[in-house]
């Protein structure tokens, strides 16, 4: 009886390590890599280092990055469960991820200006793109999202469903359409629009990385 | 003829509802207090959870017995506040070092997910009907917005410098967010998110909790008081000083005396119990209490107080009518923040 007792706490011991390590680790491990960049990517590490990226290359991401360009580069990046994205100008955003017991890890980039755009491959994704006033939550799927100035965030969906939330409300935009998500509000009704226009921008720095 | 504005509520509402998409549609739930559907009934035993800022972790405590349940990693780093469901089935708790939300299973008695928040994310509150996680961070100056089923950041607010205190009025409609930077309470509009006053309350305000009267505490850690807000003009109504290093504030009854308002007073090892009207407020009683008195929480009938010390790691319970102390429980290091579910 008691032996069967230490066991238990052993396994327990054991479970709560494996439990504590594997939210630890979520912070030295590569999570993707920086592939490309037309100008210049400058990426920033939790300990404020930077490291830069001009060209095609092969720059590891971790957990905590803030990644930036300017007004004259883009870049492109790719997390390694399979989902690209594309940094337009003048944009800047976090690398970050949540934990839930017994789920995948969900990717997160917390968008504070700019535009980005993303496309899963390789089946179902746990993939979520956050701005100031809204966040898009997504499978498997292609989507442009622009955050202006007062936060105002504009998700274009070119392929798929994104589950647009706000704090008022979560709506899910289809392909083709377009939503607004505003401070104090929930999402706009999606509204038709050419979604090959909304991801334009991003032929140079996709193509230069094929 | 004058309308009655509630005539226009169902209007407007409805003009809402038009307006947004029509596939999916949640209104604003803060107010509220429905039940989600597949709400669970199980009954869920009344514990006492305590924060421990420096072992990262939460202690549970019996509610009943007072005897320790065991404690709960929170995974994460510098475990600080906690907000517990009003079903009692999960618990939130901040920590500070790592940015992060622990989403605790209390039935499981396990920490189930992991939600970065902000740098330096220090207190935590939920909307009245636990749809909504309110955490302020002190590194970034925001309010984050979590969706409690999801898990999702749904938006993030703006708010002055240095959040450390939260609370919702008792109608949901307000926000009430300390501000160490600039020496104010912000009122947010939850309907709108949008800041609706700054009310200028002294220096290093810090712990908010809105009592059992709706009024809304605050502690100045910097002046050494304890202050007021009426909860319908949004004005400073009274001030008191109770000593160096208030910390927090629970509500409770000293017999037919109260509610009181109870706030540990860190450097004097005491709680003092304040009463009267909050524009003339007085001393009642003054309770000593081990080393390095931090937060504080009342029973749901107000006749026991728990009593975190962040020096002394342990939990004091209080008996309230004779302020005598009925148990001293051992807990992890430096807690910080003590919640009972009901």
């Amino acid at each position: 009886m008691k032996i069967r007792k230490i066991g238990l706490v052993f396994i327990f011991g054991i479970h709560t390590v494996l439990a504590t390590t594997s939210v630890a680790l979520a912070d030295n491990q590569p999570i993707g890599l920086a592939t490309n960049a037309i100008g210049t990517l400058v990426i920033v590490r939790t300990d404020g280092v930077q490291q830069r990226l001009q060209g095609m290359g092969k720059v590891a991401l971790f957990e905590g990055d803030v990644l930036k360009t300017d007004g004259s580069s883009q870049a492109l990046i790719e997390f390694q469960e399979g989902i690209q994205v594309a940094l337009n100008e003048n944009t800047s955003f976090k690398l970050l991820s949540r934990w839930e017991k017994d789920k995948p890890t969900t990717r997160i980039i917390r968008m504070k200006e700019g535009e980005v755009w993303a496309k899963t491959t390789g089946g179902p994704k746990r993939f979520e793109v956050e701005t100031p006033v809204a966040t898009a939550a997504v499978r498997e799927t292609e989507f442009n999202l622009k955050v202006q100035d007062d936060g105002q965030s504009i998700l274009t969906v070119i392929e798929g469903v994104v589950q647009f939330g706000t704090p008022f409300g979560t709506c899910p935009i289809k392909t083709e359409t377009i939503s607004y998500g505003v401070r104090g509000k929930k999402c706009t009704k999606p509204a038709a629009t050419d979604a090959k226009a909304a991801k334009s921008w991003t032929e140079a720095v996709r193509s230069i990385a094929k | 003829m004058k309308r009655s504005p509630l005539l226009l509520l169902p209007l407007s509402w409805l003009a809402v509802t038009l307006a947004g998409c029509p596939e999916y549609f949640e209104p604003a739930k803060i107010g509220s207090y429905a039940l989600k559907e597949n709400t669970p009934y199980s009954s869920v035993p009344s514990r006492i959870y305590v924060a421990n800022e420096s072992s990262n972790d939460v202690s549970v405590i019996d509610a009943s017995t007072f005897q320790p349940v065991g404690s709960i990693p929170a995974l994460n780093h510098s475990t600080h506040d906690l907000a517990v469901s009003r079903d009692g089935r999960r618990l939130y708790a901040t920590n500070l070092a790592s940015g992060r939300v622990s989403v605790i299973d209390t039935v499981q008695k396990e920490t189930i997910a992991s939600i970065y928040t902000g740098d330096r994310c220090h207190v935590v509150a939920l909307s009245n009907d636990d749809s909504q996680l309110w955490v302020a961070n002190i590194g970034e100056n925001t309010i984050s917005i979590v969706d409690t089923t999801t898990f999702r950041i749904l938006g993030t607010i703006p708010v002055s410098k240095g959040p450390t205190g939260l609370t919702f009025s008792h109608d949901g409609r307000f926000a009430f967010v300390s501000a160490q930077g600039d020496k104010t309470v912000g009122v947010i509009d939850t309907t709108t998110h949008q800041l609706v006053k700054t009310i200028p309350v002294g220096a290093n305000p810090h712990f908010l909790v809105v009592g059992r009267d709706g009024h809304v505490w605050g502690v100045n850690t910097g002046e050494n008081d304890i202050y007021v807000l009426d909860p319908e003009s949004h004005e400073k109504v009274g001030a008191f000083a109770v000593g160096d290093k208030p910390q927090q504030i629970a509500f409770a009854y000293r017999g037919t005396q109260g509610p009181l308002a109870y706030v540990t007073v860190g450097s004097q090892n005491k709680v003092v119990a304040l009463g009267g009207d909050p524009k003339n407020l007085k001393v009642v009683e003054e309770i000593p209490v081990g080393e390095g008195p931090n937060g504080i929480w009342s029973n749901p009938e107000g006749t026991r107080l728990f009593v975190a010390h962040d020096k002394g790691n342990e939990i004091r319970v209080i008996d309230t009518g004779t302020g005598q102390t009925l148990a001293t429980v051992p807990v992890g290091r430096k807690p910080i923040r003590v919640v009972v579910s009901r």
